[in-house]
């Protein structure tokens, strides 16, 4: 039989063994990163902002992906909207980099002006025969799920978002994150590939020994451990702690709260989990002491007994808590860089120094999000050595490290790779 | 690693009212002046304090009919005195904005105002010698003057002449009375048109004439004029004290129309279509004339002014710039926000002034 290959890339899809990381050249290769770009940021369902990141009519920030450069801006009538940040006329860009405010889009090269729905409204020296209804600016598929803005750059996006949307919908009710306000935002920039970074995030192996801080509130344990690796004492406690995750699942499932595992990890276009997961120690908030960072709640919660809703997309982690959200956003810049964008929300009323302090609130993830960028490029300095060879991952808690390799070498196969 | 931190929003608690993004005034107080004047004083509602200089006004947005009406008035009180502001307003026959502020602003209603804007402000400098000359309601700006002097004690030679139809229309004429028995260096002189309500009155009478100035202030070439009142009263005061030898260095008005309260000006058009303002462009160190049916834009174009544009409408927002201080009546279309209006932006291709204007361009 004669074999063929899409690319110079299928090959090296078919060398990834199962349960180990992949070959080098997928973290490595320039082409990948063009292929990853396109399959995975243009033709599924990423998460690109908030809501709360343009609050007021009239604002709009801009989002930039790969090449394409999209605007998030909120329109008159209240509504946000996506759009791309393109002129109609000869391809400019029309806004800056980073957030403005404005009263129509304007590109700033020869003045055409489109209205915040994008339709074009005036076109200097077009003549009279010159039909604007033709040339709006192009709209972006998107979908605001309680508050978060995901966005697919294709024509046919993955329906399978629905599930995302359903569960989520449901969960976020509560916390109102359309009425939150970023109360801090940090951009860094890690020296490592997209996928090294989300899969540094899938996995708290590595928690106990590099992220003291965070494991004040968090429990490694909750994403997988080898009992026999344990202690005769951490075993028990570990055994004790999972009696207690189904005790309170339980509970605040019975509260109105869904809070069971939901997976939608392998054989699926839209990769995502959410859980509620316990807060360890005081049991409010990730916070140095695990106690709220804010004193005013999110949404209509009363509580701060109601955990951590923590959600994962192929391009975005998040926590929800009583008090406060925190909000990753993953953007491959190059093959060896990515941005990961951290934003705290807090209740839009809440004032920094009287109902929280931002010292409190920011300080788990400032500095996790630090000890996460130095692991990802340790990561991908030795992947780049050519002594790597693809390692295996671990059977207890590298499980769902296992399967984002296995959905994306299947997502890349299904786009011809 | 490269790392960088941004503050999207920051809410520090200031206690200053902040210009650039402070815009709601309550109204605490009002107070009968006189039989037509009323003083409205305000306060922030978040209880923040007013840094302004005496001679400096407020603008606002009324809220009458579908839109807000603006309008300029100045600040009437001392500056010393931080928790409000007071503007004095006299109702004219006719007048929409002054009948509405007589007729409905009441302790509690909030409204939108801009400020402190203007440079209608005393020059500093030991030993000056100034003559604050008003006519009818442009006394307030001089009023928060004189108010100013009074609170600080500072040492001064200050000729305050105010001009005013009749007696009865002398406003805040007890409390100058009393700040000139107790203020070392303040001269009063009240000088009403005529005598009508008040036959007793034991001053002179008529209008301002270089006779009567040079028996007033027989030193006004020394001293510094400071002048607001209606425009034909201004422009009395300045021929005279031009006469009289003061150089026009030492001349300053208050050509902005609306601190002089006089409505039935504005409201006329031919008074207003037929007067040119001053309008400076600060970064090309230039000042043009615009009359008052010109926009900014046209006259800044034939005067050889660049001021980026394009559709020449209010669409399109390209020429917006800040308004360092004026008002200007703006018809734009879309192309400018409420927000970026209140802070200080205008559209100069859809805007004819109302006043000087200095332009951030």
């Amino acid at each position: 039989m004669l074999q063929t290959f899409a690319s110079s890339i299928s090959s090296l899809l078919d060398t990834r063994a199962d349960g180990h990381s992949l070959p080098a050249g997928l973290y490595t290769r320039e082409d990948v990163f063009e292929a990853d770009i396109d399959v995975f940021f243009r033709k599924h369902w990423i998460c690109i902002g908030l809501e709360c990141d343009v609050p007021e009519p009239g604002d709009a920030t801009v989002v930039d992906i790969g090449n394409s450069g999209l605007i998030i801006l909120r329109d008159d009538d209240n509504q946000v909207r996506v759009v791309h940040n393109v002129c109609r006329h000869r391809g400019s860009r029309i806004l800056n980099a980073g957030s403005s405010v404005i009263s129509k889009l304007v590109c700033p090269y020869h003045q055409w002006t489109y209205e915040l729905d994008g339709e074009l409204a005036y076109a200097p020296h077009m003549g009279a025969d010159f039909d604007k209804s033709c040339k709006s600016l192009r709209p972006v598929n998107f979908k605001s799920i309680g508050g978060l803005i995901y966005a697919c750059l294709s024509d046919n996006p993955p329906s399978d978002i629905d599930r995302l949307e359903e569960a989520m919908t449901e969960r976020l009710a509560p916390y109102d994150i359309r009425n939150t306000k970023v109360a801090f935002q940090a951009d860094v920039v890690e020296h490592g590939n997209w996928k090294l970074t989300m899969e540094n995030n899938r996995e708290c192996y590595h928690c106990s020994a590099n992220h003291p801080e965070l494991c004040v509130s968090f429990v490694d344990l909750d994403f997988g451990f080898d009992p026999e690796s344990l202690s005769p004492e951490d075993r028990e406690q570990a055994e004790q702690h999972e009696a207690l995750y189904a005790e309170r699942t339980k509970s605040w499932e019975a509260d109105g709260y869904p809070s069971a595992a939901v997976e939608q990890l392998v054989d699926c276009e839209t990769n995502f989990r959410t859980q509620r997961l316990i807060i360890s120690g005081a049991g409010e908030s990730q916070t140095p002491d695990a106690t709220a960072a804010s004193s005013k709640l999110l949404g209509t919660m009363t509580r701060k007994d109601l955990g951590d809703t923590h959600l994962w997309g192929h391009n975005s982690w998040n926590h929800f808590m009583g008090d406060h959200a925190v909000v990753a956003i993953v953007i491959p810049l190059s093959a060896d860089k990515t941005l990961v964008r951290t934003k705290w929300l807090v209740h839009k009323d809440a004032v920094e120094g009287i109902d929280y302090d931002l010292e409190k609130l920011t300080n788990v993830w400032v500095a996790t999000t630090d000890q996460d960028a130095e692991l990802v490029a340790r990561s991908h300095a030795g992947v780049l050595d050519p002594a790597y060879v693809p390692g295996p991952y671990s059977p207890f808690s590298e499980t769902n490290l296992d399967r984002f390799a296995a959905w994306y070498i299947d997502r890349m196969r299904a786009h011809g790779y | 690693m490269d790392t960088k931190i941004v503050h999207p929003s920051s809410s520090n608690r200031n206690d200053a009212w902040d210009p650039e993004r402070d815009d709601t005034v309550v109204c605490i107080d009002v107070h009968q002046e006189t039989h037509d004047v009323k003083s409205f004083t305000f306060a922030s509602p978040q209880g923040k304090w007013f840094a302004f200089d005496s001679g400096q006004y407020f603008l606002f947005d009324f809220p009458l009919g579908p839109d807000a009406e603006s309008r300029c008035y100045s600040i009437s009180s001392s500056p010393q005195r931080t928790s409000t502001f007071t503007v004095t307003v006299k109702r004219v026959a006719g007048g929409k904005i002054s009948n509405w502020l007589h007729d409905k602003l009441a302790s509690g209603t909030t409204v939108k105002a801009q400020g402190p804007l203007g440079h209608f402000v005393r020059p500093r400098g030991a030993g000056r010698k100034f003559l604050l000359l008003s006519g009818g309601s442009g006394i307030t700006p001089v009023m928060s003057i004189v108010r100013d002097l009074a609170d600080t004690c500072e040492p001064t030679d200050v000729v305050f002449l105010h001009a005013a139809r009749t007696p009865k229309d002398l406003i805040f004429r007890e409390e100058l009375s009393n700040l000139a028995g107790r203020m070392k260096g303040l001269r009063l002189h009240f000088l009403p048109e005529v005598v009508a309500g008040e036959p007793s009155w034991a001053g002179l009478t008529g209008r301002i004439s270089p006779e009567f100035m040079k028996l007033a202030v027989p030193d006004i070439a020394e001293r510094i004029v400071m002048c607001c009142g209606p425009a034909p009263f201004m422009a009395a005061a300045r021929k005279i004290s031009a006469e009289l030898g003061v150089p026009a260095s030492s001349y300053i008005e208050e050509s902005f129309d609306a601190a002089v309260i006089d409505e039935t000006q504005l409201s006329i058009g031919e008074v207003v279509t037929a007067r040119s303002f001053e309008v400076e462009f600060l970064k090309q160190a230039r000042t043009i004339d615009v009359a008052g049916e010109q926009t900014v834009l046209s006259c800044a174009k034939k005067a050889g002014l660049r001021i980026p544009s394009s559709c020449a409408n209010g669409v399109c927002g390209t020429c917006k710039s800040r308004l360092v201080s004026g008002s200007v009546d703006m018809k734009h279309n879309g192309g400018i926000r409420q927000r970026e209006i209140d802070a200080g932006l205008f559209l100069p291709c859809c805007s004819k002034p109302l006043s000087d204007l200095v332009i951030d361009r």
